[in-house]
C-alpha cells in the first residue's frame, strides 16, 4: 500500500492500528482489526485492496467481523477518518507461544524504525484486560535515494542504549548526549535473480540497498573510546516491511567474514530469545583484550568504552515495469520473501562483501578512536609523571599544600591517583558539539512535534 | 701592492685612519646620554622602538594549549616534562644545554625544534630569560680579535689569535673582566667570510678591532656577546653582510631583534649598528664584474617587499634608498663577489677604505 501511495507521489505520514481483541470473554480465538489513516495511504484504492487482501489472505472470515466503534474514535482523531478497515479471525490462541505478544511488539518495532512517519498503535484486549502500545518515532532521519521517494528511518537511540540518562555525569550534562543516531548508506546493490525464483514468477530488477545506523552517537566526545559489541541485521521487503530470516545465510555470516582484518576477535550468533533478538539476526563481536586495561570498577563508573551497536538495513527494491495493480506488487513481494535464501545465497559473494565493508567502516572508526586513546594515554603518563615530578621535589610547603587543597588529598600518593583520574576523565569527555546531532536542546520539539532531519 | 701600500698607510696614521670611527663613537656615546630614560614598561609597548627594536606587545600572541585535543596533547606533555626538567635544573642548580634536553627523551620530543621552541615558549611565558631557565643554547658563532675576558668558571679566554677564532660562550652573561682596546666591532654574516679575513690577518691589519659571525642567522648567543660587547665597550658595531635580501635581514636581527625573541629584545638588540656593506649601490660604485651578480629570485623579491614594509625605514632613510635601489636593479650579490675585482680587495682595499673614510649607513 505505502509502495503504490508513493508511486503516486503522496506522503510518507499517518496511523497504523493494531487491534486483537476477543468477541467474549474466555473465547479462544482472536480477532484482529487492522486501521490505517494518513497521507501514506492517500492514490490507493482502498476498495480494492480490501477485497484483494480479503480474497488473497482471509478468504473464509465472517463478513459481519467488525471492531468496537469506540476502540476506533481515538485513531481517527488523531489520524482522520479511516482509510483502510479490515477484520479477521485469528488462528486458535491456545497454540500460540507464551511470548506471542512479544513477537508481535517486535515486529512492529521492526516496521516502525523503516517507516518511521507511521505511528503505530497497538492495543489488545482479551482474557478481560486492556493493554496499549504506541510505536513512534522521537527523531526521523531522510534517507535519500536516488529512484525512490526518500526513506524515513526512525534515529532515535534505543532507551536500553541510553545509559547516560540513568546516570548523568556531573561533568558532562544531559543536554550534551545525542539523542538519534546519523544513518550512512551504503550504496545499493544489484541481485541476481535465481533461477528458482524467475521460475516461481519474479521477474524485473531486483537490488538491496545497505543502511547503517550506529547507536549510541558520540561524535560529541572525539576522544571517546567505543566499542563495537553487538551487529543486528533487518531485511526489509520493497515495501519496507520487515521480513523474518533467513536465517540459513545470515548463520554463515561469522565464517564468511574476515574478523582479524576487521579488528575483531570473531562474531556470534546468540541463540536467546531477548526481546531485541526477536526480530532480524543478532551477531555479538568478540574484541581483542587491550594490553593495558584500567582498573575495572574505574572503568565501570567511567562507562568507557562506550558499547555501540550497529543496525543494518538491507532494504531490497524490486521494480517490475510489467507491475502496475497493487496485487502484481504483494504477490511480487510475497515471491521474493520466499525465496529469499535463494536470494542471498546466488548473491553471496557480493552480499557479504557489502556487508563486511559496512561492519569495516564501524570498525575504522572505533579503532581510529582506539588510536587516539593510545595516544591520550601516552600522553597522560607523561602530563602525570612531570606533574608529580614537581610537586614530589618540592621543598616548598605552601606549594605542595595549595597542590593538595587543589585535588583535595591529603599526601601525594593520593594527588597521584587522583590526578591521574581527573586528567582521563578531562581527555575522555571532551565536548566538541556537532551540528548535525540531536542534542537534547532539541527535546521540547521531540516533543512536540518529533524531529526529522535530512542526512544523507 | 696595492694593498701592501694601504697598510702601510694605515700603520704610519693609524690615529687618522680611526678619525672617523672615533667621531662615531662619539657621537653614540652622546647619543646615549642625551637619550631620555624610557619607561619600558608602559602601558602601551609599540611593536617597534627604534631604541630597542622589536618588542613583544602586552596583551597579545596568547596561545592556549589543551590537554584533551588530539592535535595538542602531545605537545601539552612535552610542554610539562620541559617544566619538570627545567625544575630539577634550578632546584640543583645545575645547568644543560637544550641538546641535552633533548636526548632526555627524544621519542617524546621526536625532534630537537620542539624542545628550541618550547624553551622559548616558556621562557616568554615565564617572562624569564633563558638563562634563568638553567637551559643553555650550544654556540655556533666564532669571535677573533682584541679581546680578553673571563668565563664565569674562571677560565680566561685570549680571543686575539691571529689564526684560530673562539667559540662564542655559552654562558655570555657570566662573562666577566672583558678587556680591549678595540675600535670597533665588525659582525660578518658568513663564516666563509670570516674565515677569508682571518687568513688575511684582517684584525691585525686594521688593529685593534674586534671580529664576530653567527655563521648565518645568529644564535642567541652570538646576539648575547654583541650585546655584551657594545654594553661594555661601546664602540661602534658594524655589519657586513652580503648584498642580498637575506644578508639584510641577518643583520636587522643584530640590531632589531627577531619576532621569535621579541619578548627578550631587552637583552638582545644592538639599535647602534652600523651597514658597512655589502651595499647595493657599492656593486654600481665599484663596478662588480657583472658576471658576479646574481638575479633576484622570487623569493629574494617577496622577502625584499616584506622587508620593506617593515617599521625599521622609518629611521633609517639610506637603508630604505639602499634596499629601493637593489629592488630597482633586480641584482643580487655576495661578499665574495669582491674576489673577482682582485683576490684581497675585501681585505686589502674595500673594508679599509670603508672604515677609513665613514662608508657606513
Amino acid at each position: 500500500m505505502s509502495k503504490q501511495g508513493r508511486r503516486h507521489g503522496s506522503g510518507s505520514t499517518g496511523g497504523l492500528l493494531i487491534l486483537l481483541w476477543d468477541e467474549e470473554a474466555g473465547a479462544q480465538r482472536l480477532n484482529c482489526t487492522v486501521a490505517a489513516a494518513g497521507s501514506w495511504c492517500s492514490g490507493v484504492e482502498i476498495k480494492a485492496l480490501q477485497l484483494d487482501l480479503k480474497g488473497r489472505m482471509f478468504p473464509h472470515v465472517s463478513p459481519s467481523l467488525e471492531p468496537d466503534p469506540e476502540d476506533l474514535i481515538p485513531f481517527t482523531e488523531l489520524h482522520g477518518s479511516l482509510r483502510l478497515l479490515l477484520s479477521f479471525q485469528m488462528k486458535d490462541a491456545r497454540h500460540w507461544p507464551s511470548d506471542w505478544q512479544s513477537d508481535v511488539e517486535a515486529v512492529l518495532q521492526a516496521f516502525s524504525l523503516a517507516n518511521a512517519g507511521i505511528q503505530i498503535h497497538l492495543k489488545l484486549k482479551f482474557a478481560q484486560k486492556t493493554s496499549v502500545r504506541d510505536f513512534r518515532a522521537k527523531i526521523k532521519a531522510k534517507v535519500s535515494r536516488a529512484d525512490q521517494p526518500p526513506l524515513l528511518l526512525d534515529v532515535s537511540c534505543p532507551e536500553q542504549k541510553r545509559w547516560f540518562l540513568s546516570k548523568p555525569h556531573g561533568w558532562a550534562k544531559r543536554a550534551s548526549w545525542c539523542q538519534g543516531g546519523h544513518p550512512v548508506d551504503g550504496g545499493r546493490l544489484p541481485l541476481g535473480i535465481p533461477p528458482q525464483a524467475m521460475d516461481g514468477g519474479l521477474l524485473g530488477d531486483l537490488s538491496v540497498r545497505l543502511v547503517t545506523l550506529l547507536h549510541p552517537c558520540v561524535l560529541q566526545y572525539p576522544n571517546m573510546p567505543t566499542e563495537l559489541k553487538s551487529i543486528k541485521v533487518l531485511v526489509y521487503n520493497p515495501c519496507n516491511i520487515p521480513v523474518s530470516g533467513p536465517s540459513g545465510f545470515f548463520q554463515t555470516l561469522p565464517s564468511s567474514m574476515d574478523c582479524q582484518h576487521l579488528g575483531l576477535r570473531g562474531l556470534q550468533c546468540p541463540a536467546h530469545k531477548d526481546p531485541e533478538f526477536r526480530v532480524g539476526t543478532v551477531f555479538t563481536t568478540e574484541q581483542w583484550e587491550n594490553e593495558k586495561k584500567c582498573d575495572d570498577e574505574e572503568q565501570e563508573s567511567s562507562h568507557l568504552p562506550v558499547q555501540q551497536s550497529l543496525l543494518l538495513f538491507l532494504l531490497l527494491q524490486h521494480r517490475n515495469p510489467f507491475c502496475s495493480h497493487l496485487s502484481d506488487f504483494v504477490a511480487a513481494d510475497m515471491l521474493i520473501e520466499h525465496h529469499l535464501e535463494e536470494i542471498l545465497c546466488n548473491n553471496k559473494p557480493a552480499v557479504m562483501a557489502a556487508i563486511r565493508t559496512e561492519i569495516g567502516n564501524a570498525m575504522k572508526a572505533q579503532n581510529q578512536r582506539k588510536k587516539q586513546q593510545e595516544k591520550l594515554n601516552s600522553a597522560a603518563e607523561v602530563i602525570l609523571s612531570s606533574t608529580m615530578s614537581i610537586v614530589s621535589c618540592s621543598s616548598n610547603v605552601d606549594f605542595r599544600n595549595a597542590c593538595f587543597d587543589l585535588m583535595k588529598v591529603a599526601d601525594t600518593h593520593a594527588l597521584s591517583s587522583h590526578l591521574g583520574e581527573s586528567l582521563r576523565r578531562v581527555m575522555s569527555w571532551r565536548f566538541l558539539p556537532v551540528g548535525r546531532c540531536y542534542s537534547t536542546q532539541m527535546e521540547e520539539n521531540l516533543l512536540h512535534h518529533g524531529s526529522t532531519k535530512s542526512e544523507i | 701592492m696595492l694593498g701592501k701600500q694601504i697598510s702601510c698607510a694605515m700603520e704610519s696614521g693609524s690615529t687618522q685612519f680611526f678619525f672617523l670611527i672615533d667621531k662615531l663613537r662619539i657621537q653614540l656615546l652622546n647619543s646615549i646620554e642625551s637619550a631620555t630614560e624610557k619607561d619600558y614598561f608602559q602601558e602601551e609597548i609599540s611593536p617597534f622602538d627604534s631604541g630597542v627594536g622589536l618588542q613583544m606587545s602586552s596583551g597579545h600572541s596568547v596561545t592556549t594549549v589543551k590537554s584533551n585535543c588530539l592535535a595538542s596533547v602531545t605537545k601539552f606533555a612535552q610542554i610539562l616534562k620541559i617544566l619538570s626538567v627545567i625544575y630539577r635544573l634550578v632546584q640543583s642548580n645545575s645547568y644543560a644545554t637544550k641538546r641535552d634536553v633533548y636526548y632526555n627523551n627524544t621519542q617524546l620530543f621526536g625532534s630537537q625544534r620542539s624542545v628550541d621552541t618550547i624553551v622559548d615558549d616558556i621562557s616568554c611565558m615565564l617572562k624569564v630569560s633563558r638563562r634563568a631557565l638553567h637551559v643553555m643554547a650550544t654556540s655556533k658563532g666564532l669571535i677573533a680579535g682584541d679581546l680578553c675576558y673571563l668565563e664565569e668558571d674562571g677560565t680566561r679566554i685570549d680571543c686575539r689569535s691571529s689564526s684560530a677564532a673562539v667559540s662564542v660562550s655559552s654562558n655570555v652573561s657570566g662573562i666577566r673582566n672583558i678587556v680591549s682596546s678595540a675600535k670597533f666591532v665588525m659582525i660578518v654574516e658568513k663564516d666563509a667570510t670570516f674565515q677569508r679575513l682571518l687568513n688575511d690577518n684582517f684584525c691585525r691589519k686594521l688593529s685593534p678591532c674586534i671580529m664576530i659571525t653567527g655563521k648565518g642567522v645568529p644564535d642567541v648567543n652570538s646576539r648575547l656577546m654583541v650585546k655584551k660587547l657594545w654594553d661594555t665597550l661601546q664602540i661602534p658595531i658594524f655589519a657586513l653582510v652580503d648584498a642580498d635580501p637575506h644578508g639584510f635581514e641577518i643583520m636587522c636581527i643584530y640590531k632589531y631583534g627577531s619576532v621569535a625573541m621579541s619578548f627578550e629584545a631587552h637583552s638582545l638588540t644592538v639599535p647602534s649598528v652600523m651597514w658597512l656593506g655589502l651595499l647595493p649601490s657599492d656593486l654600481q660604485r665599484l663596478m662588480v664584474p657583472k658576471h658576479s651578480l646574481l638575479p633576484l629570485t622570487r623569493r629574494d623579491e617577496n622577502k625584499l617587499n616584506s622587508l620593506l614594509k617593515r617599521p625599521y625605514f622609518a629611521s633609517q632613510p639610506q637603508w630604505q634608498k639602499e634596499m629601493e635601489l637593489m629592488q630597482q636593479s633586480k641584482v643580487k650579490a655576495e661578499i665574495q663577489s669582491l674576489a673577482d675585482i682582485a683576490p684581497d680587495f675585501l681585505s686589502s682595499i674595500y673594508l679599509p677604505n670603508k672604515l677609513r673614510y665613514g662608508g657606513w649607513l
